[in-house]
């Protein structure tokens, strides 16, 4: 029996098509495994089959009925569930009050807590998902905290249960009570969808793993008729769709050196782990890893926003003893931020607001603390120009723009500042082809006027076309140092998954 | 002339920027619809009530309309500095409930400048100005505690500025009043002494009781419009308040001191609200009494909150607000208890509110309209 078949899914948002003609059927009972790169289509394949986008062609069935989802409350009345990546729980309540949200138990109109906390522990026992249905949620670890929403979706009847990235907030010991969880659900009947670009997992748990590349279907494969590397090769794809013109590096002398460096993650524990590295004036360094590899801490460290816990950062060969923003940026950083729409970017101001942060207190955008706004008006339309950001209104709030032309407003604007290092996170996340071009093309104008460039990327691609030099981070360390002539894209995709260490060149 | 008022008031190149004076006025609307049901539910005339309360407020010509129109002012010099300490805060993405204790430390500092040695013998033009700095060093500096403690320690602003609401409080009811600074008993005075002749705020509309507070109020609005879009300090404490929900990370990666500005931010709010303790002890009591019934700072809030936290709105609805208070006394003349304004004013700060569903009905209506004129049909409303 089918319990989810999708036809000719197509998915079509402005620049960019997400999701090319998908058909895919799943199984009664089945773990099913979707894999592929960031911005490969997985997330919206979901959201469309949760609801919450409707499908620009295509058709859905569930248990061999044709259906029509146009909301999530469609979806859960289908009997369809999602585990979302950030938890809907409110933390102050109790486990029970958290599952039975939005469909309380009650006596007459007063919520009958007794009956509730009775239905929750019998739940947890038909299931074997163990909680502690009194607790308060944020009390919880977040393996248990995950826990409680599964059970959430299961008191709705969840037949068909999605889990977008689950394991990603997870530690390694959690991800494993996950697989236990998961296949106790199997066992109970239920259909798993498991979103990841984890490959070593979802060979572990998988029935059959489909893999999505660019928007379109590559291929389905069964459990045990597949190897790491040969996903791997399926998730990557050989073809590189954007042709990034190669430019020589003129290298000059180092701008950045980084020694030791250890930062602990938000969550506590260590995420970068004694790592050592130098940028120099007129290369690029790419960075390639999986995301939630030490990425986030090196880049928090190198802007302060986290202070490491040991080593050091120099500048010009100074060494920073403690860095901020502010002294950073003097020093001649400038940071495209993986997240614009958070740290790149004031939503409610303008373009011409938006375009001088960080610059602002600089003549001629001001002086002695009074703004100049002729100036301002002239350098935004200049710019606006330069870096064909559109619409070209300089009163257009950041809010209003595209995710392209956001990034095109942020490369103006940190582009223009004054500087001599230039860390890129992730410059070209959630962008279509056309502004990706343009922001390899800036990267590239930038390293030929002499900028050392740190580019951290999840995109092989990326990395291989841009860089100068590759190092791979895995797991919070540096696992290997290469460039793109000497490697390939499989091998870095294996180093990235750990499967395979190379010996550094000393420093 | 209309495109620099546009361009001033509303900022620029806005699609809907009526949207923004229209929210608050169909706000006030329905506050009033509201009240006259309630007034209409108890039995009594909404007609009669509302002619005595805008008849009284000094907001339209009629018998006494000098004397009505200059308390009206008089009130509304100090809603508007209470409003501009919230108004000031809420910029930087701070929630400021400490008006109340800035008001009455404001207050004391001013009834003590106003009647102790050194200064009381100063001739006015020197004596009036260094009370306003003093009022405002004192009010600023009750602020930045609060905001020195959210910047360092990351305790929450309204924690601390209610606290320190209280602290002031009982500080000043507790034991200046009665201690310290109450004057002698053979005087024949409860609270501090009287301030001396040269502290009194000068008189504009004689016979009335109207002083140059209004006109002061004003030109510190001006000054604060000034600070908040012209300068870069203004420009800073805007990307913070824009960016609160993101925890302010845009401003901080651009390099700002986000922990300094806000300590600053806190300073200004704290001396613009005592600014209008000032202006009740030195144009109105002339001393700070042994028990002062507030209240300034609270309905700062409301007054801030249905001017949008714009300067140019925080006047007028501190204007409004004034004006419902001098109103008041003479609702009484139709059975209705002097405090009917506060509902009217609780009503209005409640469907601000839910500005965002008045936002979007507007919103449906003009597109409602649009479609009916046109076959095809737009883009849906955001």
């Amino acid at each position: 029996m089918k319990a989810l078949e999708v036809k000719g899914i197509v998915k079509q948002f402005p620049g960019v098509l997400a999701n090319d003609n998908i058909n895919l059927s799943i199984n009664k009972g089945e773990i099913y495994a979707i894999v592929g790169e960031n911005g490969a289509g997985k997330s919206t394949l979901m959201k469309i089959i949760y609801g919450l986008y409707t499908p620009t062609s295509g058709e859905i069935f569930v248990f061999d009925k044709k259906v029509d989802i146009k909301t999530p409350y469609d979806a859960i009345g289908l009997k369809i569930g999602m585990v979302h990546q950030e938890f809907m729980l409110i933390p102050r309540f109790t486990v029970t009050q958290n599952i039975v949200l939005g469909d309380e138990p009650s006596k007459g109109i007063v919520f009958d807590y007794k009956k509730a906390l009775n239905e929750v522990e019998e739940l947890s026992e038909k299931f074997g998902l163990k909680v502690d249905p009194a607790e308060k949620v944020a009390n919880l670890p977040v393996g248990i905290q995950q826990r409680v929403e599964i059970l959430k979706i299961l008191r709705r009847g969840a037949e068909i249960l999605i889990f977008d990235e689950p394991t990603a907030v997870l530690t390694p010991e959690e991800t494993e009570d996950l697989f236990k969880t998961l296949m106790k659900l199997k066992k109970n009947g239920k259909t798993i969808i498991f979103i990841s670009h984890k490959l070593k997992e979802v060979i572990a748990i998988a029935d059959r793993i489909a893999v999505l590349r660019r928007g379109k279907l590559q291929g389905i494969v069964e459990r045990g008729k597949t190897s790491e590397v040969e996903l791997a090769r399926m998730v990557v794809g050989r073809d590189v769709v954007l042709k990034i013109p190669k430019a020589e590096a003129k290298v000059g002398g180092t701008v950045v050196s980084i020694r030791d460096l250890t930062v602990k993650s938000k969550r506590g524990i260590i995420g970068l782990k004694e790592v050592s590295f130098d940028v120099c004036a007129g290369e690029i360094v790419g960075i390639a890893g999986v995301e939630g590899n030490g990425q986030a801490e090196l880049v928090n460290a190198l802007i302060g926003f986290t202070r490491p816990i040991k080593g050091t950062i120099a500048f010009d060969g100074e060494e920073i003893r403690v860095i901020t923003p502010f002294n950073i940026r003097k020093k001649g950083m400038a940071y495209i931020p993986k997240d614009r729409k958070m740290r790149g970017l004031v939503l409610p101001f303008r373009s011409r607001e938006n375009i001088i942060m960080g610059q602002h207190t600089l003549y001629p955008f001001s002086k002695n603390g009074v703004l100049n706004n002729i100036e301002i008006d002239k350098f935004t339309t200049k710019k606006l120009e330069e870096f064909d950001v559109r619409p070209r209104d300089i009163h257009t709030r950041a809010r209003n723009l595209s995710g392209g032309n956001q990034q095109k407003l942020i490369l103006a604007k940190e582009m223009s500042m004054e500087h001599k290092f230039l860390l890129a996170s992730q410059p070209t996340r959630g962008l279509d082809i056309g502004a990706m071009e343009f922001v390899y093309h800036k990267l590239i104008e930038e390293k030929e006027r002499g900028m050392a460039i740190l580019l951290i990327s999840l995109e092989l691609s990326e990395i291989m076309g841009l860089s100068d030099r590759i190092l791979v981070l895995y797991n919070g360390e540096i696992v290997g140092e290469t460039t793109p002539d000497k490697t390939t894209e499989e091998e870095l995709g294996l180093m990235m998954l750990g499967l395979k260490k190379q010996k550094r060149v000393a420093q | 002339m209309k495109d620099v008022l546009k361009r001033i008031v509303f900022g620029k190149r806005e699609k809907y920027w009526w949207m923004n004076a229209l929210v608050p006025l169909i706000s006030i609307l329905l506050a009033f619809i509201v009240g006259a049901i309630f007034i209409k539910i108890t039995g009594r005339s909404p007609v009669v009530a509302y002619k005595l309360l805008f008849g009284a407020s000094g907001l339209f010509p009629g018998p006494y309309w000098k004397s009505h129109f200059a308390e009206m002012l008089l009130s509304s010099s100090m809603y508007i500095a209470t409003g501009l300490g919230f108004a000031i805060a809420a910029k930087g993405g701070l929630f400021n409930i400490g008006a109340e204790g800035h008001f009455i430390v404001g207050g004391i500092a001013a009834a003590y400048l106003g009647y102790a040695k050194p200064f009381a013998g100063l001739p006015k033009f020197i004596h009036l100005p260094l009370i306003i700095v003093g009022v405002m060093l004192a009010g600023g500096i009750w602020g930045a505690i609060a905001g020195y403690l959210k910047a360092k320690r990351g305790i929450h602003e309204v924690i601390t500025t209610i606290m320190l609401n209280w602290i002031a409080l009982y500080l000043i009811e507790a034991w200046l009043v009665i201690g310290p600074m109450e004057a002698a008993v053979e005087t024949g005075i409860s609270g501090t002494p009287y301030i001396s002749l040269s502290a009194k705020l000068p008189k504009i509309l004689p016979p009335t009781r109207l002083n140059i507070s209004i006109i002061i109020i004003l030109a510190v609005t001006f000054l604060i419009w000034y600070l908040f879009y012209k300068t870069t300090f203004g420009y800073e404490i805007r990307t913070m308040g824009h960016t609160l929900m993101f925890g302010m990370e845009a401003p901080k990666a651009a390099g700002i001191n986000v922990e300094r500005r806000t300590i600053q931010t806190m300073f200004i709010a704290g001396a613009v609200a005592a600014l209008g303790g000032a202006f009740m002890v030195l144009g109105v009591l002339f001393q700070y009494p042994p028990i002062f019934e507030g209240g300034y700072g609270f309905d700062g809030i409301a007054v801030a909150l249905i001017g949008q936290n714009e300067p140019l709105g925080v006047i007028l609805a501190g204007i409004l607000i004034g004006a419902l208070r001098t109103g008041a006394t003479t609702v009484q003349l139709a059975h209705i208890p002097k405090t009917f304004p506060s509902i009217i004013e609780g009503f209005t700060v409640g469907f601000i509110a839910l500005q965002m569903l008045i936002r979007y009905w507007i919103m449906k209506l003009i597109q409602g309209r649009k479609k009916s004129v046109q076959t095809e049909m737009g883009g849906g409303a955001k």
